[in-house]
């Protein structure tokens, strides 16, 4: 299937098959090519047909389920593609099925099964954001080896038994807290 | 005749300052919101909207994309008079992106596409008219080359 979509995507990259990008630069293109550099709409989409108003009166192609039809062809006239037009005012059923998509990719770019073709992006996404996370650990490992002081003595179990002990003896908090809970007659935790 | 043209400048100014004739008023707000349009008569003004003699293709565009960011699947009639608008407009590209359209607004419901299919056959039969699927286009066909590599 990959093969399959590589040998299609080399067929068409002549036709130039890609969203706005190759627009505006093959326009440029065409506009140092040619003398029609007097109009600045035709500088940007060359002669690409203008077929109706788009999302927002500008002469720009975009493939969308939500708003399928942009307001400019997205091949620029050739002549093969107006013998195609002059057929296609015929008779339809005349057309074969390889010209009908010709004429279809010449006014299309994707199909709507290609833009809602699932791109694998999420693979990237996550592996980036794993390899994000795992950054930091080593960052953690690296801050505790290389940077941070040792932890205090005071944190080693005997020390904390030690002082539980003396905070006992002290009856610390006999109201809610930690001697309240200590019975000190049987000199053991309460039940 | 300047007499006569305040006399009926006055009489229009009266005309709307005392409305006479209240009966209308009340259930009328010129609101965008809240349209009373049924169903039915949504249908038929988009079929009647295709069904122009002298629509173009700016406008059928419009109706398209219009209809395609609406929350419903058009009905098999709106889709018929849109096919013919794209004969009379000579662009079967059109014709077929609609289709793709009318499919994917059908989303999850998988019994509407097969339905509407049937109801417009006649139509695609005999404007020589291919569905997508029979164009290969229900898969994906062509890769998107990337955009940094041209």
């Amino acid at each position: 299937m990959a093969n399959h979509l590589v040998r299609y995507a080399a067929q068409q990259s002549k036709a130039r098959i890609s969203p706005i990008i190759s627009q505006v630069r093959s326009a440029h293109d065409h506009a140092h090519d040619h003398h029609e550099v007097g109009d600045p709409i035709k500088a940007i989409i060359g002669n690409r047909e203008v077929v109706g108003f788009g999302m927002n009166g500008q002469p720009n192609y975009i493939d969308r389920v939500d708003f399928p039809l942009p307001a400019i062809r997205y091949k620029e006239v050739t002549p093969d593609i107006q013998v195609l037009r002059e057929k296609e005012k015929g008779d339809w059923h005349k057309l074969t099925i390889e010209e009908k998509k010709a004429l279809y990719r010449a006014s299309f770019c994707q199909t709507f099964a290609e833009i809602k073709a699932p791109t694998g992006e999420w693979k990237s996404v996550l592996g980036f954001a794993l390899i994000g996370c795992s950054l930091a650990c080593w960052i953690y490992i690296w801050m505790k080896k290389y940077v941070y002081a040792p932890l205090p003595v005071t944190l080693s179990p005997e020390r904390q038994q030690a002082q539980l002990e003396r905070m006992i003896n002290m009856q610390i908090a006999p109201i809610e807290g930690l001697a309240s809970k200590y019975d000190y007659e049987k000199g053991r935790w309460k039940e | 005749m300047f007499r006569s043209g305040l006399a009926r400048t006055a009489s229009f100014a009266r005309n709307l300052a005392v409305p006479n004739n209240c009966k209308c008023i009340a259930g009328v707000r010129f609101m965008s919101k809240h349209s009373t349009e049924s169903d039915v008569e949504f249908d038929a003004r988009y079929e009647s909207f295709f069904n122009r003699k002298d629509i173009d293709g700016w406008e059928c565009r419009k109706a398209m994309n219009d209809l395609s960011g609406m929350d419903l699947v058009p009905e098999p009639r709106i889709v018929i008079a849109a096919l013919n608008a794209c004969r009379r407009l000579n662009d079967i590209a059109l014709a077929i992106r609609f289709l793709e359209t009318v499919k994917d607004k059908c989303g999850n419901k998988k019994e509407i596409y097969p339905y509407i299919l049937q109801e417009i056959r006649p139509t695609l039969d005999q404007l020589g008219l291919s569905t997508p699927e029979e164009l290969g286009y229900d898969k994906p066909e062509l890769a998107l080359k990337s955009v940094y590599e041209l």
